[in-house]
């Protein structure tokens, strides 16, 4: 029974005999970089390549879903870096133009 | 003015997210571009690695995709150049690491 569900998903259109599988796949490693730069100080963010990351993770998530096969790893992919690319753009966005607030007042 | 119709009116035209997920591509490629101006420190190495793979997978997959996607091909082929040479920037800039030193002579 279980070898049966296995070997659907291994035949799977989708599945890993396909570059449907491995192009989404290699996109996981995107949002795993971006997890690793969390770590980073704010300043040495890129808002140009944050914004890349969070427009094309909602564009594909809708694009994922309307191709031939349907593709629901390169769904959840997109999904995730759309939600990584979200959190560092609120750490620059925190980072630059709340900090100042607060190191204005310090002056003053 | 038929171009412009056969374009707009396509499987793969601008009434579609056919047309727009790789335009939201072409944004990696531009964030890339911009970056080529800044300082190897400010680069980030695992970001600019993962882009190489993603692009060289990326390529294969708007070719097998259904329907065919060329713009997109254009996209990561055009991603793979300029993350390679910002990749290129970064390892330079970071050196050889330690544990290479026994090979370098």
């Amino acid at each position: 029974m279980a070898t049966s569900k296995l070997q659907a998903l291994w035949n799977h259109p989708a599945g890993p005999k396909t570059i449907h599988f491995w192009a989404p796949t290699f996109k996981w490693g995107i949002s795993i970089a971006n997890i690793a730069d969390f770590a980073k100080p704010p300043e040495k963010l890129s808002y140009p390549q944050q914004i890349a990351v969070t427009a094309t993770g909602i564009i594909w998530s809708r694009y994922s879903t309307v191709i031939t096969p349907k593709n629901w790893n390169l769904f959840s992919v997109n999904v995730a870096m759309a939600g990584t690319g979200l959190y560092q753009l609120s750490r620059k966005i925190r980072h630059d133009y709340f900090n100042e607030e607060e190191t204005a007042s310090i002056k003053e | 003015m038929k171009f412009l119709k056969t374009f707009l009116n396509s499987p793969v035209g601008p009434k579609t997210t056919h047309f727009w997920g790789p335009i939201a591509n072409w944004g990696f490629v531009i964030a890339a571009l911009a970056d080529t101006r800044k300082p190897p420190d400010m680069l980030s190495g695992n970001m600019t690695a993962v882009m190489c793979l993603y692009s060289a997978s990326g390529m294969r997959f708007a070719w097998m995709v259904q329907p065919r996607n060329h713009l997109l091909l254009a996209c990561h082929a055009t991603n793979e150049t300029v993350q390679l040479f910002q990749f290129s920037r970064w390892a330079k800039h970071e050196g050889c690491p330690r544990q290479l030193w026994p090979l370098m002579g």
